[in-house]
């Protein structure tokens, strides 16, 4: 008797729940609004966007279902939300051209200001652009710079490097160092292969792509892993196993402790190290092989998903989050570099991003802008390691990785 | 019959909801079609499937993963059944003893493989200075980054987890052992090994079953531990089924939800497979001699 009346209620509750869940109020003017951070500091992320998430509810009455996710999982998380068709109304990601692909997302003449949309550098517009329309807001941005432990080098009596040979010998001298000193820590595991690697093939003079195709396997991609092998096993002045080492747990956390004479950082290492105080470090430019030192930009992304009724809600919370006093608070509190003009013309003065900001100019960007890339770069984090491991083959794998690309592009 | 439902609701309920639904999901996506937005594109019927067969990595993933199963596995039984019989013996501070050998039940399993990650370190890991000090070993080994040694230090590590688990089980059929069958063991003339092999293994039985079958299902289906283990290599050599469903979604080239979810299929299939098999040759049905 009583299942019988119970199962119809039961029923009842669960739709009731998921309608209410899904459909908000029917006023053109969403209840709430879905926002997913990746967490770049404990310390700063979630402060900084609860307080904005606050501000916002004021202002407007709607809601915010702020959720910030660690950079292991935001990926898999994201994708499931795609997946049950409850995507995020504003997300923040290291990439956006897939998701400009398959039309998720409004484009920046949707959901900014005109303001806003004019404040942002060329450099980093042209970052998120996907067929000619902004769709990946830049939201903050970072440089690469070469680290050097200024004791290591002074004990080995070797100036900073400044070419692909000098680096060899101030690496070797280092080494030689003893004691399980480091010359070089190159951390080509799949945590960041790609930057890393980025990095070298730029300043041998090679690239990912020429206009529209790519150009892994050029003969100077082959020659600039090759070089790459050989720190490993000829020289032997890296870590062990360089292939199989990630950045953070890897060759940042071996250059913290001292071991390493230098390494590609960047601010938030500069940060973690005067914070321990350990090692008296120097940041100089990248060591080149052509002449004209060039550095990896990144840039990350904020976009705007289209759901019904969702615009005007969206383009108010991107607004707030881009008035300069916001954007620069949050950028200067975890350590990263300005992406618009006016954040620029207030952290300029900033002593310490002093040697990011002039590397900002040499910056090139991964092709973020071209849907590929983000099935590319995951190809590079797990192969690209496999060459420099003894017996590697460095034709080979770029070759594979040339292959794969063409493909995918198709 | 109605009053049946009512008890039975709640679980019923339950199991709808953790079982079958994600069971017809998984099943749904493996029959789709995602971009690597983790947007549905349409179905693609059995394509998945035969793709799977197809990839490069799968019979080095399969022999990891047999690999990674029995020696945990087999290893953990071993080990139990002595600390099993340890525990069951009274010995002062035996309370303490077994309080202890819960902690590594106890701590999640992704902190533990943390732990271990920092213990196995070239330069800095405690593993290789004990060894070195020892004179066991003449320099340090880079025991998660040597290709000859990651699957042995993961699997050191599987061990150590399931130790607690299964030296419990096994703890309690050795206290359903009646003291008289040990006295009638001894009156015949039987001691030592000989009472152990004749009378404790066979009565144990029931325990072992258990034992293996679980550990069989958890071992299998471990994440955390190849995952954390294993994250600094690249491609899919130490990987397991498991690990190997998860770069399929999320982290290599392929970024491939239905593919991947075509391999949970065949991974649920398969673990269902390996348990009948062991019990069929175990003869669980058999009582025990």
């Amino acid at each position: 008797m009583m299942s019988r009346r119970l199962l119809p209620v039961l029923t009842l509750l669960c739709v009731i729940a998921a309608v209410g869940a899904a459909c908000g109020r029917g006023d053109g003017k969403p209840a709430t609004i879905k926002v997913v951070i990746a967490e770049y500091s404990r310390d700063h992320t979630r402060p900084f966007w609860q307080d904005l998430a606050e501000q916002y509810t004021k202002q407007t009455g709607i809601k915010v279902d702020l959720q910030v996710i660690d950079w292991n999982s935001i990926d898999q998380q994201v994708s499931t939300m795609i997946q049950n068709n409850q995507p995020p109304d504003v997300l923040n990601l290291n990439s956006f051209s897939s998701y400009a692909k398959d039309g998720l997302l409004y484009s920046a003449d949707e959901a900014l200001s005109s303001k806003t949309r004019d404040d942002f550098l060329e450099a980093f517009a042209r970052g998120g652009t996907y067929k000619d329309k902004l769709y990946g807001f830049p939201i903050l941005a970072s440089a690469r710079a070469f680290f050097y432990n200024r004791d290591l080098l002074e004990r080995a009596k070797v100036e900073p490097p400044r070419t692909w040979d000098d680096l060899v010998q101030a690496a070797r001298k280092v080494q030689a160092l003893g004691g399980g000193v480091i010359g070089y820590a190159l951390p080509l595991g799949p945590e960041e292969a790609q930057a890393e690697w980025s990095i070298w093939m730029w300043n041998n003079g090679g690239d990912w792509k020429s206009g529209d195709a790519w150009t892994i396997n050029s003969d100077k991609n082959v020659q600039t892993l090759s070089f790459l092998a050989a720190l490993a096993n000829t020289h032997r002045v890296t870590q062990v196993n360089p292939g199989k080492t990630n950045r953070t747990d890897g060759a940042f956390q071996l250059f913290k402790d001292g071991k390493v004479g230098m390494v590609m950082g960047f601010s938030p290492l500069a940060a973690q190290l005067d914070a321990e105080g350990k090692v008296h470090y120097g940041v100089t430019q990248m060591p080149t092989n052509v002449g004209t030192p060039v550095t990896l930009g990144v840039e990350d992304y904020l976009m705007a998903f289209k759901k019904k009724g969702n615009q005007e809600a969206v383009r108010q919370f991107l607004d707030l989050y881009y008035q300069p006093e916001q954007i620069t608070r949050w950028i200067t509190a975890e350590g990263f570099l300005p992406v618009t003009k006016t954040g620029l013309a207030r952290m300029s003065g900033n002593e310490k991003l002093k040697p990011y900001l002039d590397a900002l100019p040499s910056a090139r960007l991964a092709p973020t802008t071209d849907p590929v890339w983000d099935k590319v770069k995951l190809d590079v984090q797990q192969t690209i390691g496999l060459a420099v491991q003894p017996g590697g083959d460095p034709r080979q794998v770029l070759d594979r990785l040339q292959k794969n690309a063409a493909e995918s592009g198709r | 019959m109605g009053r049946a439902l009512l008890w039975l609701g709640p679980s019923l309920v339950l199991i709808a909801a953790v079982v079958i639904y994600p069971a017809v999901e998984l099943v749904r996506a493996s029959l789709g079609r995602y971009s690597i937005t983790g947007l549905y594109q349409g179905a693609v019927g059995l394509r998945n499937y035969g793709r799977l067969l197809e990839q490069e990595a799968l019979p080095t993933v399969v022999g990891n993963t047999v690999t990674w199963v029995v020696l945990v596995v087999g290893i953990t039984i071993v080990i139990s059944l002595g600390l099993a019989q340890l525990l069951n013996a009274p010995f002062p501070g035996r309370r303490l003893v077994r309080w202890a050998l819960i902690v590594p039940w106890a701590a999640s399993l992704i902190m533990t493989s943390k732990l271990f990650v920092w213990l196995y370190d070239y330069y800095f890991g405690l593993v290789n200075r004990a060894l070195v000090a020892a004179g066991l070993l003449r320099g340090p080994v880079d025991w998660l980054g040597d290709d000859a040694t990651v699957m042995g230090a993961m699997i050191a590590v599987g061990v150590f987890v399931s130790l607690p688990f299964t030296t419990y089980v096994l703890l309690a059929g050795l206290a359903t052992i009646p003291g008289e069958v040990y006295e009638a063991a001894r009156v015949d003339g039987a001691s030592g090994w000989r009472a152990y092999r004749a009378v404790t293994l066979p009565l144990l039985r029931p325990a072992l079953l258990v034992a293996a079958v679980l550990n069989i299902i958890y071992v299998f289906n471990s994440f955390p531990i190849v995952w954390t283990l294993n994250d600094r290599n690249p491609g899919m050599a130490h990987d397991t089924m498991i690990t190997y469903m998860y770069k399929i979604a999320f982290k290599s080239a392929l970024r491939d939800v239905g593919l991947a979810a075509a391999l949970g299929v065949v991974n649920v299939g398969l673990i269902l497979i390996a348990v009948l098999a062991y019990l069929k040759v175990s003869r669980w049905r058999e009582e025990p001699v």
